[in-house]
């Protein structure tokens, strides 16, 4: 196959895809510029692998666990990529700007602030929660689709669920957002 | 598009908590990011089936954007930190036009509880750190090669040198990176 037909081919496999990947990547990393390394060179890598990605039946899975295992291979190489120096806790797309407000103010800032407060909640899970409780609560991912992406059986998919539930809810009972 | 395989909010506190999980922000793909990725993989990923055995070199620049390899003589073989290239590595950036800059640093041995600490000149800044001169990590480094990307962007068109510079107990090392902006 010429240079172009496999750039066509590749453009036709991936880029269905692109949006869920691209989420998948904000939600492991948290942080746009991260998102998009990791995006990056997940079609670096797939791109390495067009032999393969056109004999595979679903692709779309298939890139997303390329993209997991590139984030935990980062991982262990550079620990987590957090920036000590730098304030954590914000919403990832600057509060307001991110948020779809209403056509009621007073009820879009109590909203906000809920949303600020699960922010910081969301932040005080381990990160194996985070990740399982934002897939299958902010994503909509099933958990036989966690169990794909992340390896793990679908019983210890569904017991970090529950875990992360409970702990996310003491939290935001604590912190006085919920009573 | 949410499916409950299990349900743990069950009162409506706990539906009002999934409710909110469901609205947590999502960051957006700047326009023609995708594009632009798509171009970068099937370029680059051309050039490092081309260039392959070069990856196994010293002082390679391939791979996304840039690569610069941080590796002395002491790679593989002693203790020590990796070792600064003795000329200062260079690279052209376009005014306003962000270019990922990959890093990758080669240790002797693992690292635990290195700080690696990036200085930037005025006007160029780190991609998501606006107006931050200096940036750093606590991070662990493997056995051979760490990778690290860093998206630069020029601000204005005086450049200068970007440092990077690894500290292990009382040891460190520092990086330089010459910028140059049209």
């Amino acid at each position: 196959m010429s240079a172009e037909a496999n750039k066509h081919t590749f453009d036709t496999l991936v880029r269905p895809h692109f949006d869920r990947l691209y989420r998948l990547a904000f939600r492991l990393t948290g942080r746009k510029a991260e998102a998009e390394d990791l995006f990056q060179e997940l079609l670096i890598k797939a791109f390495g692998k067009l032999d393969d990605l056109v004999t595979i039946e679903e692709p779309g899975s298939w890139l997303s666990r390329v993209m997991y295992n590139l984030f935990v291979d980062e991982q262990r190489r550079f620990a987590r990529r957090r920036m000590h120096t730098v304030e954590e806790g914000f919403l990832p797309v600057g509060g307001v700007e991110g948020f779809a407000g209403t056509d009621n103010p007073e009820r879009d800032h109590q909203r906000l602030e809920k949303l600020n407060q699960l922010d910081a909640a969301l932040a005080q899970l381990s990160d194996e929660h985070r990740l399982v409780v934002l897939l299958h609560d902010t994503e909509g991912y099933k958990l036989d689709e966690i169990h794909t992406l992340i390896g793990i059986p679908i019983g210890t998919v569904k017991s970090r669920l529950h875990r992360a539930r409970a702990r996310l809810r003491e939290i935001l009972v604590e912190s006085g957002t919920f009573s | 598009m949410h499916t409950s395989d299990t349900n743990d909010y069950a009162d409506k506190r706990d539906q009002e908590i999934l409710e909110l999980l469901r609205d947590y922000p999502m960051s957006t793909a700047d326009a023609g990011f995708f594009d632009q990725a798509l171009a970068r993989a099937t370029h680059e990923g051309s050039r490092r089936q081309r260039n392959r055995w070069i990856m196994t070199g010293f002082g390679s620049a391939v791979a996304a954007g840039l690569v610069l390899w941080f590796v002395g003589g002491t790679f593989l073989a002693t203790s020590e930190l990796p070792q600064p290239d003795a000329s200062i590595p260079g690279i052209a950036m376009t005014l306003e036009e962000p270019r990922t800059i990959n890093l990758v640093f080669a240790s002797a041995t693992p690292l635990d509880s290195a700080t690696l600490t990036v200085t930037l000149p005025d006007g160029i800044e780190l991609a998501g750190f606006p107006g931050q001169r200096e940036i750093a990590w606590q991070t662990s480094l493997v056995e051979g090669k760490n990778f690290l990307p860093l998206e630069l962007i020029a601000l204005t068109p005086a450049g200068g040198e970007v440092l990077a510079r690894l500290e292990h107990d009382d040891r460190d090392r520092t990086f330089r990176l010459r910028i140059e902006v049209s």
